[in-house]
């Protein structure tokens, strides 16, 4: 196939979601088991073309391909229609994000199969536009597009969000998160109208070859709104507020959908943002900035989640944590930091899922979703006990799972960029993300429990299949780590660092990128002895919490989250301000 | 450019917030959304805006005009005409699932104060 071909494939991982999501409810008319059927088979259908296309993307040293709707495509480097291009680095999350959903359709269809017909056929519908959306944010090159596929995501958000609509929870859930998002997609319609309105231009290439000649206050303004916009729905320090609540009230699939891969657009549209929009010479304080919200959003989300009592709530702080630590390292702009960052956000993917997924098991066989009521699973549950623990040794970086080698990338990448001050507060916030972990490892699966469990319901075939096949996941991407830097996080960190390239591949349909290595040696001293100081460092930490009262200043950042949406919002606000100002000043 | 119409763009943006930080009622916060989101419009069609230009209608020029003259830049941007309907849309969409949303937390709460809603905190 030529890249013509090959590129001509580009609508298809986000039409076959959306034809199956209309097609969801429409077939539930006929039998109830369909709307499962039809939607594991149209996700499986977007991962197959996505791999035909991640073929030639990541072959040889890595590949741009673009295509553009209705063949509109560029004129003297100046684009009227609507493109799609694949590069490595938004290839490797589309293609987690088409694998990854059908596995959590096959598990959330499955757990859900005694509803009635609508609501199988609504479920399927909303779950496979939040992946359309996911994957067309991850594939756009156009920032109108982008938009567009952030209100479908949003959308889609606030229907699974509340679709469970009998439980006050989720109405309040829901609601807060209509209210956060739509301030941030305000915030990301005007800048995107402002840099149309300043350079012309909406294409990722046309911007890129234009922004630099047109930097100026209203150039950093809008930059300063799209950060915020996309640091919200990436749910970063100060604009987290919707993220716990929209992670706790919806069942364990959608948790582990919004987690794993809803959160992560922000992290991936603020990378190419920040590295192949605005070139890093483009807007300086940028950088700095990302990395101050990234190590704020890894110490908040780690503390608040090690005083967590809710299972479930408790993930959604340490997604918090782990999405700064993405923004960390994908603001060192070295091939290290760039290539852990791409490999660490398949992996959150991979084990933010496991974990999401055994706690709604938890919840599901025995009713509970407090660390205090629980305890004792690892007697009576081994298979959950089991995927969980994987998932915490994961991103506690355990080798040979599979966060050893990402964080290790990272912190590599950190060390690089000369910020020893960053460095320390990353290793910190990652004591505390283990500490945090291990205290619920323990008080909800390891810990005695003399009293049964009142209901203990069996787990249905199709959630035992995924939970297994995420443990095995996490397993297959530490045991490989070389063979997965080399072909993806290479490449991916090379289109990241040669903005050029990524423009001239966008506008003239194909371009060929640079190699670029990223030496990673397995098993180096360094690597084993920080996973090993920061896991002991974490268990001290577990160890000495689970024994105190709270100490006031984990209480004091608790009552900050007041619960109120006029608080959140104004956190968000306060946020915006900061961010602007930190951009024009 | 037209700088008025910018500040009170500037300034509806401003009140939508104020309203939104400030008011428990889940529907004015609903309304100070919609301010937000108006004021997104304003700024959007002043955008467009070119000095002595028309509407983008390339097919009956005005009076001593040919569409070719109207097409070299004397007609204010579609694109950015075109976004603000696209906002409409997507307004439309958005405030239908919150008010939505706000029946049946009168229905489940007996009230629309968002305070109320409070459960899930810390």
């Amino acid at each position: 196939m030529t890249d013509a071909d090959v590129a001509a494939l580009l609508p298809l991982p986000v039409v076959i979601p959306i034809a199956g999501a209309v097609a969801a409810p429409l077939l539930a008319r006929v039998h109830r088991r369909l709307p499962l059927v039809v939607s594991i088979l149209s996700m499986l259908g977007a991962t197959g073309v996505l791999v035909a296309i991640a073929a030639r993307v990541y072959s040889g040293s890595g590949h741009v391909v673009a295509h553009y709707f209705g063949n509109w495509g560029p004129i003297n480097g100046k684009a009227l229609g609507i493109g799609f291009a694949a590069d490595p680095f938004g290839m490797a999350f589309a293609l987690v994000s088409a694998a990854l959903g059908a596995l959590l359709l096959l598990s959330a269809l499955s757990q859900f199969g005694d509803l009635g017909k609508h609501e199988l056929g609504g479920f399927a519908c909303l779950f496979q536009l939040l992946l359309a959306a996911i994957i067309g944010s991850a594939l756009t090159a156009d920032l109108m597009n982008l938009f567009v596929w952030f209100e479908v995501a949003a959308l889609a958000s606030y229907g699974l969000t509340g679709f469970f609509l009998e439980r006050p929870i989720a109405l309040e859930a829901a609601f807060k998160l209509i209210v956060l998002t739509s301030i941030a997609s305000f915030a990301i319609f005007t800048s995107v109208a402002l840099l149309y309105a300043v350079t012309g231009a909406l294409n990722f290439g046309q911007l890129h070859d234009a922004l630099p000649s047109h930097v100026g206050a209203a150039t950093l303004l809008a930059l300063g709104l799209l950060v915020t916009g996309f640091g919200t729905k990436a749910g970063l320090t100060p604009f987290h507020g919707w993220l716990p609540d929209a992670h706790t009230a919806p069942p364990g699939a959608v948790s582990a959908l919004f987690s794993a891969l809803m959160v992560d657009v922000g992290v991936v549209v603020l990378a190419r943002l920040a590295l192949q929009i605005f070139a890093p010479g483009a807007a300086p304080p940028l950088l700095d900035l990302m990395t101050a919200l990234g190590v704020a959003s890894a110490l908040v989300g780690a503390t608040l989640a090690l005083a967590q009592d809710d299972l479930k709530r408790l993930l959604a702080w340490d997604t918090v944590s782990q999405m700064g630590i993405l923004v960390v390292g994908v603001a060192t702009v070295t091939p290290a930091g760039e290539a852990g960052a791409t490999y660490h956000l398949v992996n959150h993917a991979l084990f933010k899922a496991l974990m999401f997924l055994c706690a709604g098991a938890v919840v599901h066989s025995t009713g509970e979703t407090e660390l205090s009521k629980m305890g004792g699973l690892a007697r009576r549950r081994p298979l959950l006990t089991g995927g969980f623990t994987i998932g915490v040794l994961a991103i506690a970086g355990i080798p040979p799972l599979n966060g050893y080698a990402s964080l290790g990338l990272i912190h590599a990448g950190i060390e690089d960029s000369r910020q020893p001050v960053v460095f320390s507060l990353v290793l910190i916030a990652q004591a505390v993300t283990v500490a945090a972990l291990v205290r619920a490892a323990y008080l909800g699966f390891y810990r005695r429990r003399a009293r049964e469990y009142e209901h203990c319901e069996p787990l249905h075939a199709g959630m035992t299949t995924t939970l297994v096949a995420l443990g095995l996941g996490c397993v297959a991407f530490g045991v490989f780590p070389s063979t997965v830097i080399a072909k993806v996080c290479a490449p991916a960190a090379a289109i990241l660092l040669h903005p050029g390239v990524y423009a001239a591949g966008v506008l003239s349909g194909t371009s060929t990128i640079p190699a670029t290595s990223v030496s990673f040696s397995y098993g180096a001293p360094k690597d084993l002895v920080i996973a090993a100081a920061t896991t002991v460092v974490g268990i001290g930490i577990a160890w000495w919490y689970v024994r105190v009262t709270e100490p006031a200043f984990i209480r004091g950042l608790r009552t900050l989250h007041t619960g109120s949406v006029n608080d959140y919002s104004a956190f968000l606000a306060l946020g915006m301000v900061v961010c602007v100002a930190a951009l024009l000043l | 450019m037209i700088v008025a119409n910018y500040l009170t763009a500037g300034a509806l943006f401003c009140a939508g917030l104020h309203t939104v930080l400030s008011r428990r009622n889940l529907i004015k916060i609903v309304m100070g959304l919609s301010l937000m989101e108006a004021s997104t419009y304003l700024l959007l069609v002043s955008l467009a805006y070119r000095r002595a230009s028309t509407a983008p209608v390339l097919l009956k020029p005005p009076h001593g005009q040919s569409p070719s003259q109207l097409a070299h830049g004397n007609v204010a941007d579609p694109v950015l005409q075109n976004f603000c309907l696209t906002a409409i849309v997507i307004g439309v969409a958005v405030t239908a699932v919150f008010l939505t949303v706000a029946v049946r937390v009168a229905q489940h709460y007996r009230s629309l104060d968002a305070d109320r809603m409070r459960t899930l905190r810390g």
